[in-house]
C-alpha cells in the first residue's frame, strides 16, 4: 500500500513538474511575440523618423503626413473607448476642438511654448471629458452616441457665437516654438511623430495593464467585470477621459500645424464622423487599426479628386465595403492569420486537452 | 464563532409578486453553508440581495458585523466576497489567464498608477499572474490557460468562473448552482475543489445547489427556504429527518 502511495505522489511530482515547465515555455513564447510585435513598432516608428531626410518629401506631402499622424492619435483616442471599452462616441470632434482652441489660445494669448500648448490641451480635454462622462454614461447604446453627437454640435455653436474666440474669421497663428526653438514643417513632422510615439506606447501600456483589463471586461460582460470588483462607472469615466485626452493632443496638433483654427472646420460634424471612420475602417482592437484608419481617411479624397464632392460618396461606399468583408477592420484582416497561428502554438504548446473550432468569421 | 454574513429579514418584490419575504440566514466564519430549496424558492433572488446585485425593499445584509445595505456589488469584492453565477459568465472571447486575472482585479491598486506602469504594479501585476496561474493548477485548467473561454466544454467554464472568483483572493466565496448541469465525474471534482478552497484556503463557502447529493455530503449547515421565507435550518442530518423539508422538497425524492 505504502509503495503505491509513494509511486502515486511521483508520477504525481512529475506531472506538476511537466506543467511547470509547459507553463514557462509558454511564457517565454508570449515574451517572444511581444518582442516581435515591440520590433515592429520601432521598425515603423525609425521610418517615420528618418523620413524628412529623403529630398523629395517636403512641402505638401510634409504637412499632407502630419495630418495623417493627427489623425492616427486621434483614432488611438477613440479605439481606447470602442474597441477597448465598448463605448460609442461620434462626437470626439468636441474633444479635437477643445484640444485645438486651449492650445492656440495659449500660444497666441500667453506665448507658450508649443509642449506647455499640447500638455494643457490634454488636460483640458481628459479634464472636460472626465465631466461630460458623468452624464453620457448613464445613458446607454443609442443614446450615448447620440447625447455625444450632441456635445459636438454644442462646441461648435459656443465656437461660433462667442466672441473670445473669433467665430467662423478664426484665429491665425504666429510662430511656433518648441523648447525654444521655432519650427517649419519639418520641425512639426518630427512633433507629430514623437507625439504619436508617445501616445502608442501609452496606449499599449494602457491595454497590458490591470486597467485596460477593466475596460476590456466592462466590454465583454458588464455583470461579470462587476462580479471581478470592477466599478463600472469609475472604470467608464476613466475610459472616457483617457480618449478624450488623447484626441485633445490630436487637437493641439492640428491646429499648429495649419497654423489657424477656425469655427469653420472644428465646428464641422464630419470632424467626428472622420475619426470614428478611421477606427471602423482600420479596425478597434489591433493598435494597426488607427494607423490604417488614419491614413485611409486623410488620403481617401486624394485618390478620389477628379470626382470632387462624389468623393464623399467613395467614403460611404468604401466603409460599407469593410463592413461587409471585414467587420472587425483592416488592420483585423491583415493580421487575422498571424493572430491565429500565434494562438494555435500558444494552445498547443500548453498543453490543451480541448478540441477547438476555429473562431468564427465575424 | 463569528458570523461571516448575515441577512436579516430580507424582502424583495418584483411588481406585485414578492419573491423574499423577510428571509434571514448567516453564514459562519470557515463553515460550507448551503442554500435550498424548491424552483422558485428565492434562492438565486437571495443570492444577488447578498452580493449586492438585487435591491431590497426591507431588511439588511451585514458583513462581518458591518451594515453594507449601502454597497455595490464591486464593493463586495473588494471586501473579500466573490460569487458565481448560475448560468456562466465569463469573457467568452478572451483566454482562461486572463479570465482568472481579470478575477484578480481588486489587487491591481491604483487603476493610474496600473496603466502608468509604474515598479509597485508592475510588481502587482507579477502577483495576479502567478497567483492566476496557481488557481488554475488547483483547478486542473493549467492546459487551457491560452484557450479562448469560449472554446472550452461547460464543466471547463463552470471551473474557470470558480477561478475568476478565488483570484480576489475572497474570504466568502458564493456559488450559485456550482455542479448544475454537471456530469458525475465533473461534480466530484468540483466538489472536491470546494472542499480543498474551504479547508486548505480557509474561504467560507455559501453555495445554492439542486443536486442534494452533493449539498448533503459537501455543507457543515444548511438554510432551507420555500415560497420566499425561511422553512427550516440544520445541519444536513436534521434538514433530512425534517418533516416539513420532506414534504416541500425533498419528498418527490423518498418515493423514487
Amino acid at each position: 500500500m505504502s509503495i503505491n502511495n509513494n509511486q502515486n505522489t511521483d508520477i504525481q511530482a512529475n506531472q506538476n513538474e511537466e506543467t511547470r515547465a509547459r507553463i514557462s515555455t509558454v511564457k517565454n513564447l508570449k515574451r517572444r511575440f511581444v518582442r516581435n510585435d515591440v520590433l515592429a513598432m520601432v521598425l515603423l516608428f525609425g521610418l517615420m523618423l528618418i523620413a524628412p531626410l529623403f529630398p523629395s518629401v517636403k512641402g505638401w506631402m510634409l504637412s499632407q503626413a502630419s495630418l495623417v499622424i493627427i489623425y492616427i492619435i486621434a483614432a488611438l483616442g477613440v479605439m481606447v473607448l470602442v474597441g477597448f471599452t465598448g463605448l460609442v462616441s461620434v462626437g470626439h470632434g468636441g474633444f479635437l476642438a477643445i484640444g485645438a482652441y486651449t492650445s492656440a489660445l495659449l500660444t497666441l494669448h500667453l506665448g507658450v511654448d508649443l509642449v506647455v500648448g499640447i500638455i494643457a490641451a490634454l488636460l483640458m480635454s481628459g479634464l472636460i471629458g472626465a465631466g461630460l462622462a458623468l452624464i453620457f454614461l448613464r445613458l446607454s447604446g443609442a443614446f450615448m452616441a447620440i447625447g455625444t453627437l450632441g456635445f459636438a454640435f454644442f462646441v461648435g455653436t459656443i465656437l461660433n457665437n462667442i466672441p473670445f474666440f473669433q467665430g467662423r474669421d478664426g484665429i491665425l497663428l504666429d510662430a511656433n516654438f518648441v523648447l525654444g526653438f521655432e519650427i517649419y514643417d519639418h520641425g512639426f513632422y518630427l512633433v507629430s511623430v514623437v507625439c504619436l510615439i508617445l501616445v502608442t506606447l501609452f496606449v499599449y501600456m494602457l491595454v497590458n495593464s490591470g486597467t485596460g483589463r477593466a475596460f476590456m471586461a466592462l466590454r465583454d460582460a458588464e455583470k461579470a467585470a462587476m462580479a471581478s470588483g470592477v466599478n463600472r462607472l469609475k472604470f467608464r469615466t476613466l475610459a472616457f477621459s483617457i480618449s478624450a485626452a488623447i484626441t485633445g493632443i490630436a487637437g493641439a496638433l492640428n491646429a499648429h500645424v495649419v497654423n489657424y483654427v477656425s469655427a469653420e472646420v472644428f465646428a464641422d460634424i464630419w470632424y467626428s464622423v472622420d475619426i470614428l471612420m478611421a477606427v471602423v475602417v482600420g479596425g478597434s482592437v489591433a493598435i494597426l487599426g488607427p494607423f490604417v484608419g488614419g491614413f485611409f481617411v486623410v488620403m481617401m479624397p486624394f485618390y478620389f479628386e477628379q470626382l470632387a464632392d462624389f468623393s464623399f460618396i467613395m467614403k460611404g461606399v468604401v466603409l460599407i465595403l469593410v463592413l461587409r468583408f471585414a467587420p472587425a477592420g483592416v488592420a483585423e484582416l491583415i493580421l487575422r492569420p498571424l493572430k491565429n497561428a500565434r494562438r494555435t502554438i500558444l494552445r498547443n504548446v500548453g498543453g490543451s486537452m480541448v478540441e477547438t473550432k476555429e473562431p468564427k468569421d465575424d | 464563532m463569528t458570523d461571516h454574513l448575515r441577512c436579516e429579514g430580507i424582502t424583495v418584490k418584483f411588481g406585485g409578486v414578492v419573491a423574499c419575504d423577510n428571509i434571514s440566514l448567516n453564514v459562519e466564519t470557515g463553515k460550507i453553508v448551503g442554500l435550498i430549496g424548491p424552483n422558485g424558492a428565492g434562492k438565486t433572488t437571495l443570492f444577488n440581495v447578498l452580493t449586492r446585485f438585487q435591491p431590497y425593499v426591507a431588511g439588511s445584509v451585514f458583513h462581518n458585523g458591518n451594515n453594507v445595505d449601502e454597497l455595490r456589488p464591486h464593493d463586495m469584492v473588494h471586501r473579500g466576497l466573490a460569487r458565481t453565477f448560475q448560468n456562466i459568465n465569463l469573457f467568452r472571447e478572451q483566454t482562461t489567464l486572463r479570465n482568472i486575472m481579470t478575477g484578480g482585479h481588486s489587487l491591481i491598486g491604483n487603476p493610474i498608477k496600473a496603466m502608468c506602469w509604474t515598479p509597485d504594479a508592475r510588481k502587482r501585476e507579477r502577483e495576479i499572474e502567478e497567483r492566476a496561474i496557481e488557481i488554475a493548477e488547483i483547478l486542473n485548467l493549467s492546459g487551457e490557460l491560452e484557450n479562448e473561454v469560449g472554446n472550452l466544454p461547460y464543466g471547463y467554464q463552470k471551473r474557470v468562473e470558480l477561478g475568476r472568483a478565488l483570484a480576489s483572493k475572497p474570504s466568502l466565496l458564493l456559488l450559485d448552482e456550482p455542479v448544475a448541469g454537471c456530469n458525475d465525474d465533473e461534480t466530484a471534482e468540483l466538489q472536491e475543489i470546494i472542499h480543498t478552497v474551504n479547508k486548505k484556503m480557509g474561504v467560507s463557502v455559501l453555495l445554492v445547489e439542486h443536486d442534494m447529493k452533493m449539498v448533503m455530503k459537501v455543507c457543515d449547515y444548511l438554510f432551507v427556504i420555500n415560497f420566499g421565507s425561511n422553512l427550516a435550518e440544520g445541519t444536513p442530518e436534521d434538514i433530512r429527518q425534517n418533516p416539513e423539508v420532506i414534504k416541500a422538497y425533498l419528498g418527490e425524492e423518498e418515493h423514487t
